[in-house]
């Protein structure tokens, strides 16, 4: 049943997202930066995305603290895997578009940095759940540091409102910029789709942990025999 | 209105504008078309990624489970 639901949830995220793929296509092109802007559509639906993950991953992590509950370890893992995915799809694209419109693939900007930063904070954790063997102290250690890998998401977020970058301004849930209507529902839809391909993202790897976990205590039984 | 305002614009531009323009847009499609591909392999190769990380779990528990058959019978 499980299973079903995965493959219907996973179906309808990629049917989302090739319809949206033909919309963007479809839509004009922006006065100034020309088709390049439209780059906006997977940029900022991934990085929302990765944000999510994150605050996620924070919840999860709390969660193991204070239950020690493995359930909880497995969904931050699992979540914080899949946000990566999302953060480098982000850092990517915004790096193509910054070669169009800035001439050069990279800055060390405060937005562009802190979210380099982020990425290789959590890359950091589930490099540290690699090196520690026993169960429970890779469960705390990781735990205390996707909390302290979480500080550094408002600054990424802020960013562009607490720093003068190079970074556009924000345009979403701000004064200074405007979205038509008719894009920010195909942005939105966007969001829909990728939102709906980490869940299964996040399922399959939730059930990997289980899997291995299993793996785990039939070791432990073929070594007590 | 606006039409004619490009129309204007096109006939007051020189060939070589107009060369430059077009080229100016064709980059533009390229470099969308390689943002929105880098995008999707990326997250296509995360897909694979986890159905091979699937698919040796699911041999792994499959060995164990036959070892452990296997010492229980002797």
């Amino acid at each position: 049943m499980r299973d079903k639901i995965l493959y219907v949830l996973g179906a309808l995220a990629v049917l989302v997202l090739a319809r949206n793929l033909y919309v963007i296509a479809g839509l004009p092109q922006e006065a100034a930066q020309g088709a390049i802007f439209k780059i906006i559509f997977f940029h900022v639906p991934a990085a929302w995305t990765a944000i999510v993950a994150a605050i996620t991953a924070l919840t999860m992590s709390v969660q193991f603290l204070r239950t020690k509950d493995f359930k909880y370890d497995a969904a931050a893992v699992a979540v914080t895997e899949v946000g990566l995915a999302f953060l480098a799809a982000n850092l990517v694209t915004g790096s193509i578009w910054a070669r169009v419109i800035w001439g050069i693939w990279w800055t060390w900007d405060v937005r562009l940095t802190s979210a380099l930063v982020c990425w290789l904070l959590y890359a950091g954790y589930l490099m540290l759940r690699h090196a520690i063997e026993e169960p429970t102290q890779r469960a705390t250690f990781a735990a205390v540091f996707s909390i302290l890998a979480f500080l550094d998401v408002p600054i990424v977020y802020f960013s562009i409102r607490w720093f003068r970058t190079q970074h556009p301004a924000p345009v979403f849930l701000s004064s200074n910029g405007s979205f038509p209507a008719d894009w920010t529902r195909v942005l939105l839809s966007n969001w829909l789709g990728l939102l709906l391909l980490a869940i299964v993202m996040t399922a399959i790897r939730l059930r990997q942990e289980e899997s291995q976990r299993e793996i785990d205590s039939l070791r432990r039984a073929a070594h007590a025999m | 209105m606006h039409l004619l305002a490009q129309t204007l614009l096109v006939a007051q531009a020189s060939p070589e504008d107009i060369v430059q323009e077009l080229a100016r847009l064709q980059r533009n499609f390229h470099f969308l078309s390689y943002g929105f591909a880098a995008a999707w392999i990326i997250l296509t190769l995360y897909v694979l990624m986890l159905v091979g990380r699937e698919r040796k779990l699911k041999r792994q528990i499959t060995n164990l489970k036959a070892m452990l058959e296997e010492r229980q019978k002797k």
